[in-house]
């Protein structure tokens, strides 16, 4: 990364923000000062101008979140011109306004139809009784409707009432359709007061009569309810109508006018990051030290040589304010989405993503390793690459996909699988390792592998820490060259290796262990034991790998033991269908792991700001 | 009991308890990572990889088992 400063006349300012926007190439870093340079200030124009793109920018964010939405919608790059902002002013704060008052339309038509119906389930459970109370003002009708859950409640109250009442009055409770529980008490007007007491004591919601129909009884009420019930249902679907019409007819042009609004918006804030003299203007700000050339040659061609692109020496920044982009080969590129799971690697250190690019598809296909599945999945990851966009995720799962698919059908050919045991009698080769029976083989591959991945950690770590910590530096070499003397001395000391190795392995190790205390301090010893936990870590690719070949192996012999050849091939096509999930879960989960916990752990360092450069608006509009 | 089933009984209780351990130690990730989830469902990977942490156990567990049993037939 290269920080960069921009001068040129102080009346190209306002043509050089919108340019810098179009190249995408710079990010803005702080303005810069000094005598005679003062940051760049917003004109009483510029500011009503940032209120005005502010407003409509809210008015198109409600009007917008007030409609339905509208599908699918071609994300648009066109300039709102100066010319237009009072129109689309106006047309936003309008849409905004109908919008919101069709929204809370249906919405109070809504509460009322729900309203409505609950009244509707209570009027036809007590029918007969609410008929008869509207005929007399002898009494009074109290209406519950609770959940469910609250029954013993209604009960207890009405068993209370029904205990002072007498069987003269209804105490009648009732379950209504959508499972709640309505109970009615129809009760002499002239005792209303002392039964009021005992309902207030309950605590349960009455259900009142509804504002506009206040002050008549509920048999009354209610129907006249129901007669609103079916009026209710039109203007609901009117409203409804209105809206979606509203929607169609405003949303594009709102959509189309909120990406430049954005752009506007953002040149407007860039002003804050630049500085002016009385005569020039100075921009500084972050570009990749590869496009550097790029931006002299664009502001040329724009510009002509009126704006100087000034190169600003390194040790004139800290690296820690430098903004990270990864930059990789075409081919590694995809494998930055595993890398971006965590957080970007501080200036200056290692990226990881090629040496995750080349292990985590081996990992993968080291558990998975069966020729039948890596063609499966080679299939997969080309019919999703072609059914995607370039830089969606489909796409990225697609291009990590095909090595995964590529290193597992060269383990499948190494562990001679094909969909599990069935490649024994399928492959005309003896396989190189049998997964079934050489489990001790394959647990030495695991952790061989093992081994080899996390010495090439620590050995990151130390080339990484040689320019800050030459101490860490040196801790992590030890540790390195510790593993691999202590592993040949442990294959010698079992005859894996020549024994004439173990004594001078042994001694290279009582050598190298004050080193790592003298680098490392006594923490460098138990660096060193979790360190040997990492590389058994890796045990478990032959772990799952068996878990893998025994599952496709009982498929198989399941299918085989089926009396009917129809039966036994759908059970065993089923059985390999669940491993073949599984076996892209557990993969991708545990190689993860492995890279994250076991690999990183040895030289990452996290931190880094991400590259963000001053750029047009990307993304969905809506 | 022959050297054996000894041996066979020993592999099933070293994994046993080292799935039970990683069980006990996933079950509370598992509940905390939910909870996070809940309110930051963009953190859904890095919950995934810490539920898989604990597997180490499950799978040094599943190591020392089969070392017992190749052991125990001599392999």
């Amino acid at each position: 990364m290269s920080k960069v400063r921009l001068l040129g006349a102080r009346q190209q300012l306002p043509e050089i923000l919108p340019a810098l926007q179009d190249f995408g190439l710079l990010q803005l870093a702080a303005a810069p000062s000094g005598p005679m340079i003062e940051p760049a200030a917003l004109t009483t124009r510029d500011r009503r101008c940032r209120d005005q793109l502010q407003r409509i920018g809210r008015n198109i964010d409600a009007a917008l979140a007030a409609l339905p939405t509208v599908s699918p919608l071609a994300p648009s790059t066109r300039e709102v011109p100066i010319a237009a902002l009072p129109r689309i002013a106006r047309q936003a704060w309008r849409t905004r306004r109908a919008a919101e008052a069709l929204a809370a339309r249906e919405r109070a038509l809504t509460d009322e139809r729900t309203s409505t119906r609950k009244y509707r389930d209570l009027f036809d459970a007590f029918h007969d009784a609410l008929e008869q109370v509207a005929r007399t003002s002898a009494l009074v009708t109290h209406a519950f409707v609770v959940p469910g859950r609250e029954r013993a409640a209604l009960g207890a109250l009405a068993q209370a009432i029904a205990g002072q009442a007498g069987a003269h009055y209804t105490v009648a409770m009732h379950d209504l359709p959508d499972g709640d529980v309505a109970l009615l008490l129809l009760l002499p007007s002239a005792e209303s007061k002392h039964f009021e007491s005992i309902i207030a004591g309950a605590g349960l919601p009455e259900l009142e009569v509804p504002d506009a129909y206040a002050g008549r009884p509920l048999g009354q009420a209610i129907p006249l309810m129901l007669a609103r019930l079916e009026i209710v249902e039109r203007e609901l679907a009117d409203t409804h109508a209105q809206r979606a019409v509203l929607a169609k007819d405003a949303t594009p042009e709102l959509v189309s006018a909120r990406r430049p609004l954005r752009e506007s918006l953002a040149r407007l804030d860039a002003l804050a990051q630049c500085a002016t003299t009385p005569h020039a203007f100075a921009i500084e700000g972050w570009v990749p030290t590869k496009a550097v050339a790029e931006l002299r040659r664009r502001l040329t061609a724009r510009f002509g040589a009126g704006v100087v692109v000034e190169l600003l020496a390194r040790d004139q920044w800290a690296s820690d304010a430098a903004p990270v982009a990864l930059t990789n080969p075409q081919l590694f590129r995809p494998f930055e989405a595993i890398v971006r799971f965590m957080p970007l690697p501080r200036y200056g250190t290692i990226d990881p993503t090629p040496f995750v690019a080349v292990f985590f598809p081996m990992m993968f296909g080291m558990m998975l390793g069966d020729l039948g599945y890596g063609v499966v999945l080679a299939a997969l990851a080309v019919l999703l690459r072609f059914r995607s966009r370039p830089g969606s995720w489909q796409r990225t799962v697609a291009e990590i996909a095909a090595p995964c698919a590529a290193f597992t059908v060269i383990f499948g050919a190494i562990y001679g699988e094909v969909f599990g045991s069935a490649g024994q009698r399928l492959l005309p080769w003896k396989p190189l390792l049998d997964r079934e029976r050489a489990t001790l083989a394959a647990l030495a591959a695991a952790v061989g592998l093992g081994l080899a991945h996390v010495v090439l950690g620590l050995i990151l770590g130390a080339v990484s820490s040689w320019r800050g910590e030459r101490r860490q530096a040196i801790g992590r070499g030890v540790t390195a060259i510790m593993l691999l003397l202590i592993t040949t001395a442990l294959l010698a000391a079992f005859e894996i290796l020549p024994h004439a190795l173990f004594t001078p392995a042994v001694i290279a190790v009582l050598v190298a262990l004050p080193v790592l205390v003298l680098a490392e301090g006594a923490l460098g010893l138990l660096e060193l034991l979790s360190t040997f936990g990492n590389v058994l870590s890796y045990a478990r690719i032959m772990a799952l790998g068996t878990a893998s070949v025994m599952m496709a192996a009982v498929a198989n012999r399941l299918g085989g033991a089926m009396g009917s050849v129809l039966v036994g091939v759908a059970l065993a096509l089923l059985f390999h269908l669940v491993n073949f999930g599984l076996g892209l879960a557990s993969p991708v989960v545990q190689a993860l792991r492995l890279h994250y916990v076991e690999f990183f752990h040895q030289f990452y360092s996290p931190g880094g700001q991400p590259y963000r450069p001053f750029a047009r608006a990307t993304g969905d509009d809506r | 009991m022959t050297g054996y089933a000894w041996a066979a009984l020993s592999a099933a209780l070293v994994m046993g308890m080292a799935a039970l351990a990683t069980a006990w130690a996933q079950s509370k990730i598992g509940a905390a990572g939910a909870a996070t989830l809940a309110e930051k469902p963009e953190l859904s990977t890095i919950i995934v990889l810490l539920v898989a942490i604990p597997e180490t156990m499950g799978v040094l567990g599943f190591v020392v088992a089969i070392v017992i049993l190749l052991r125990a037939t001599g392999t």
